[in-house]
């Protein structure tokens, strides 16, 4: 289907343009393909004989290595669920507050939502003072509550953000048909507006995906017990107890970094979708 | 009755939302100010000293705000300028209909996904003085002489904190540009094709301009994030050398555990907060002059 | 016979650090001192005392204590915590004592968490002087005199110098450690020297042969600053003497010292003259001890505690010898001035429930503790040492003789400055490594921004 906007073939502007797109892509490639050999080499390969090309002797026992020593199995599962739980409560909490200030005519709502808003600019590091202060005085370190909240606090505002978009476009002739049928508000929202917001809150969860799972400085700070970690401050002690055996490292940072890359290589369409999504909406 | 049925039902769907944003944000964010204003350890009683926490801030030499500052705004630079044009342009070439379009987006948005630490760690290896990817690609084309100790060196540090702060956030923005693009109608830009325009005519004309409110946010996103930056600077330099590097937020972090001056650390959040909001406002601000 | 006589010259030099101890040290922590190793959190709790036999003397009934401290596996103190843990609990097996370890830099994170929300357990590790006077001030520690007048025998009265506040004793000192001028003896022997050269200027003439040589003299870890003063400190001990360096830690004396000047400007003079490894800017404490095993470095100045690695290293230990830096201006300083002192301490939680058994069980945990470590080589005791003590090696051997013949010991700066101090200090040795500042102007800003 070519379209009206190719203005006869220009071969040469055409090379260019996939000579750069190419170049780029390998420079996003490489550092992964560079990451995933060195895990499978032994030092010896890594220092010298070997830098860049595919491992000759794969050294699967980094792998073993990396679960045991460096505990990846038991921090990649504390990622999850730090993270699915973040994501669970601020979406819902974002598509409560996004009804009450789209879907409910009151005076103001379009203060509540600007006060909302606040929070996109606020940094991560404001709070980081006073919450430590607090959680430490409530035993609260050192527990998945202790990033669950934090997190699920500062995916909000995007959250509210993007759904205030998608619930805006939801006719608003449905709420009335809802509440002919004797509906309340918390029915019409449960029953109504709920199902419709599927894409909604993929597209929130991606985002705050992306907010909770890299995180760093909180995990860092909050965390201090080696049973609660998350993937980025394993792997940041990991490192330590490696300076010179880079093999095990590289096997913690695929661990780490490759079931999220598959998933995303399966659902990439989808993923992509809904980010533009957000993006256009928000 | 109703009035009351529909308040209370406001009260309800806000409830868990403003709980959350509320305790984590907003009451620190004052508590912190309240702070700021004290000398305090973080266990004893601490004493009210006023602004002087502030002025400290900028005349203390072993601090290094300004420092920190400055490296923050060098970044901020960097984003705006370098990182920001790089995913426009690539954008745009994305939204000319090239075949594969969908693969180049694929593996353009892969180091987004990835966490900062880990790209933190494969950088370390490619900047390691000795066994670095880095300096033997240099020994191998036979610039040795380029070789330096990334991370470990005062003129070179900054630089390679932000290479891959830029390179992994390129495919956010480029996305977020992307979606903009695609949204421009195609009746438009056959009319502009129709009437003799080239393909950057074309870009520069009409879909900029469309996606003039996409790039505002991606400016505002890539100062304030330059502002918050922390991950690649505690995994690459840890500040160093000679502190040549540090951020608001490394500072921070010095100021709660390694200074007990939780005062001091609460002023750094109220500037950091200040900053924020004064660049998110300029950025609009030039934004809306510009339209007209 | 050897043994008593070295221990009578030890006490001798910290009874100088015990009198100008720091009783009244304000405020907290230090950030870093003695650990060598960064290695990650490992967490163990010890399981081996569920069996129950016996009564316990002093309460009759069964307790359980928990300890906090930093003797992590890759530490060199675990193995003696290890055997004392189990002596302790065959010792016994009424008390159910559990222990967990925690990486150094997340244990100073943890333990002032652990503080300030009251939630410490019966036994802790800590630093002496200002990270355990913080707690102390705040009325979280446990007074231990009672429990002292037990062990005074065992444990001199001087050796408590560092974790006694307005004359009350709140910690049990563990081993103590000074810095060392460590020396590669096969490198030195290729510029033609058998032993480490005596005097300043021998020492410099010995350096520039090496440079010649092709050979790095220092090896030294610039992302860790405290590597940094294990050198400078030396430094400016030897040219501006033991007394004015403590006074001015303990904040007695002002930073504005003219002697502190130019002794910074001496050691700078060291790192423009091309002494110091420059890649060792961007390299961590771990790096540079691996490097200097490795034969990349003729001298390493750290503490004693490395003496117990080294000795471990079969292949390298023949080839290492420990000395002391030598006086650089003899009209204020003379050798047997020496940096450090006991620091790692034990104290009790006043929250307790069981303070007072806690007490006795920290007290005869840390002698046991002490006694191992002497054995393994990590550090000298701050015990009177007890049993066979021949086969303790003989690097640490080395280091009890120049103890013997100790003047004045001068804690670490950043143990004897309370944290924020202490980093404020951190930051100018840094930016005088860096050469950013000169001797005049490290002075100047130390004496304006240290309150």
């Amino acid at each position: 289907m070519e379209s009206i906007t190719e203005k006869g073939p220009k071969p040469v502007a055409k090379v260019f343009t996939y000579i750069l797109l190419g170049i780029w892509a390998l420079i996003n490639l490489f550092p992964i393909y560079f990451m995933f050999t060195f895990s499978l080499k032994n030092n010896d390969e890594i220092f010298g004989e070997n830098i860049i090309g595919l491992p000759r002797n794969w050294q699967w026992s980094n792998y073993a290595a990396a679960m045991k020593t460096g505990n990846m199995g038991l921090y990649f599962l504390n990622s999850v669920i730090v993270t699915v739980a973040a994501i669970f409560i601020s979406t819902m909490a974002a598509m409560m507050a996004t009804y009450a200030i789209t879907r409910i005519k009151w005076k103001l709502s379009k203060l509540t939502n600007a006060f909302f808003m606040l929070g996109l600019t606020i940094p991560l590091q404001a709070s980081i003072v006073p919450v430590y202060v607090v959680l430490s005085n409530i035993h609260g370190l050192n527990k998945y509550s202790t990033l669950i909240i934090p997190y699920a606090a500062f995916a909000l505002s995007m959250a509210i953000l993007i759904s205030s978009g998608f619930m805006t476009d939801i006719p608003a002739a449905l709420d009335e048909a809802a509440k002919i049928d004797g509906c309340g508000y918390f029915g019409t929202f449960f029953k109504i507006i709920m199902p419709l917001m599927k894409p909604a809150v993929s597209t929130v969860g991606i985002y705050s995906f992306l907010q909770c799972w890299n995180e760093f400085m909180f995990a860092n700070v909050f965390i201090s017990d080696s049973m609660h970690r998350t993937l980025p401050v394993g792997i940041k002690a990991l490192s330590g107890q490696h300076t010179t055996d880079w093999g095990p490292i590289g096997a913690a940072l695929v661990i780490a970094t490759f079931p999220t890359l598959i998933v995303y290589l399966f659902l990439s369409r989808k993923i992509q979708a809904s980010f533009i999504a957000g993006a256009v909406k928000g | 009755m109703k009035k009351f049925k529909k308040g209370f039902a406001i009260f309800i769907f806000l409830l868990p939302g403003l709980f959350l944003f509320i305790s984590i944000l907003i009451a620190p964010i004052a508590v912190s100010v309240y702070r700021s204003l004290f000398d305090w350890n973080g266990f004893s009683e601490g004493t009210f000293i006023g602004f002087q926490n502030y002025v400290e801030l900028f005349t203390n030499g072993s601090i290094k705000f300004m420092t920190a500052l400055k490296n923050s705004l060098i970044l901020a630079a960097f984003s705006v300028f370098v990182q920001l044009p790089l995913a426009l342009l690539l954008a745009l070439l994305l939204g000319r209909k090239v075949k594969g379009e969908k693969v180049f987006l694929s593996i353009y948005f892969m180091p987004v996904l990835i966490s900062t630490v880990v790209i933190g760690q494969l950088w370390l290896k490619i900047y390691n003085p000795d066994y670095g990817l880095l300096n033997r690609f240099l020994d191998a084309i036979h610039l040795g002489k380029l070789k330096h100790v990334w991370v470990g060196d005062v003129k070179t540090a900054l630089a390679s904190i932000i290479v891959p702060t830029i390179w992994q956030y390129i495919g956010y923005h480029m996305l977020l540009m992307y979606a903009g693009v695609k949204g421009v109608s195609t009746d438009l830009r056959e009319a502009a094709v129709l009437d003799g325009a080239t393909k950057w005519q074309v870009d520069r004309y009409i879909v900029i301009p469309v996606i003039k409110p996409i790039i505002k946010v991606s400016v505002i996103f890539a100062v304030t994030g330059s502002l918050k930056t922390y991950d690649l600077v505690r995994i690459l330099t840890e500040g160093g050398p000679f502190q040549s590097t540090e951020v608001p937020s490394t500072l921070l972090e010095n100021m709660l555990f390694l200074r007990n001056r939780y005062g001091m650390g609460s002023t750094i959040s109220v500037m950091l907060i200040i900053l924020c909001f004064a660049f998110a406002l300029l950025i609009s601000a030039a934004f809306k002059e510009r339209e007209y | 016979m050897k043994m008593k006589r070295l221990l009578g010259s030890v006490l001798a030099g910290v009874m100088a650090i015990a009198m100008v101890g720091c009783s009244s040290a304000p405020a907290a922590s230090d950030n870093t001192a003695d650990t060598t190793e960064p290695a990650a959190a490992v967490s163990t709790t010890d399981t081996g005392s569920t069996d129950t036999a016996t009564t316990d003397d002093a309460s009759g009934e069964k307790i359980s204590l928990n300890m906090w401290c930093i003797a992590t596996e890759a530490d060199s103190n675990r193995h003696s915590y290890e055997q004392a843990i189990a002596d302790m609990q065959e010792k016994y097996p009424d008390i159910t004592f559990t222990w967990e370890a925690f990486e150094n830099q997340s244990y100073k994170t943890k333990i002032k968490a652990a503080v300030s929300a009251n939630e410490m357990p019966d036994i802790f590790f800590t630093w002496s002087c200002a990270f355990l006077g913080d707690f102390v001030d705040a009325g979280k520690v446990y007074c231990l005199d009672e429990a002292y007048e037990k062990y005074k025998e065992e444990l001199p009265e001087v050796m408590l110098g560092n974790s006694t506040y307005d004359g009350k004793h709140y910690g049990v000192p563990l081993t103590m450690n000074i810095v060392g001028l460590f020396a590669n003896m096969e490198l030195l022997g290729q510029v033609g020297y058998t032993e480490i050269p005596g005097t300043y200027d021998e020492f410099i003439e010995c350096c520039d042969k090496l440079k010649e040589a092709g050979i790095i003299p220092f090896g030294c870890a610039g992302k860790e600053t405290w590597c940094v003063t294990e050198y400078l400190e030396s430094v400016i001990e030897k040219s501006a003497g033991a007394d004015t360096l403590n006074d001015i830690f303990l904040g007695r004396a002002t930073w504005a010292n003219q002697d502190v000047a130019d002794a910074v400007d001496t050691f700078q003079g060291l790192v423009n003259n091309g002494y110091f490894d420059p890649s060792g800017i961007g390299l961590t404490n771990d790096e540079v001890k691996n490097n200097f095993i490795a034969g990349k470095y003729a001298f390493y100045m750290n503490g004693t505690w490395n003496c117990a690695d080294f000795a471990n290293n079969e292949e390298f230990f023949p080839k290492v010898k420990v000395g002391e830096f030598p006086v650089i201006n003899a009209d204020k300083a003379k050798l047997g001035q020496l940096i450090g002192g006991p620091s790692d301490t034990l104290a009790v939680a006043a929250s307790s429930p069981n303070a007072a058994a806690a007490a006795d069980y920290a007290f005869e945990l840390g002698k046991l503790i002490c006694h191992y470590g002497y054995l393994d080589g990590c550090g000298l005791p701050a015990w009177t040492p007890y049993g066979d003590t021949s086969s303790v090696n003989a690097l640490t051997q080395e280091v009890a003789k120049i103890c013997e013949n100790a003047d004045t010991y001068v804690l670490f700066g950043d143990t004897a400055m309370n944290a924020d101090s202490a980093n404020t200090y951190l930051s100018y040795v840094d930016q005088v490594y860096g050469c950013l500042l000169d001797g005049q102007q490290f002075i100047d800003g130390l004496a304006k921004d240290i309150k």
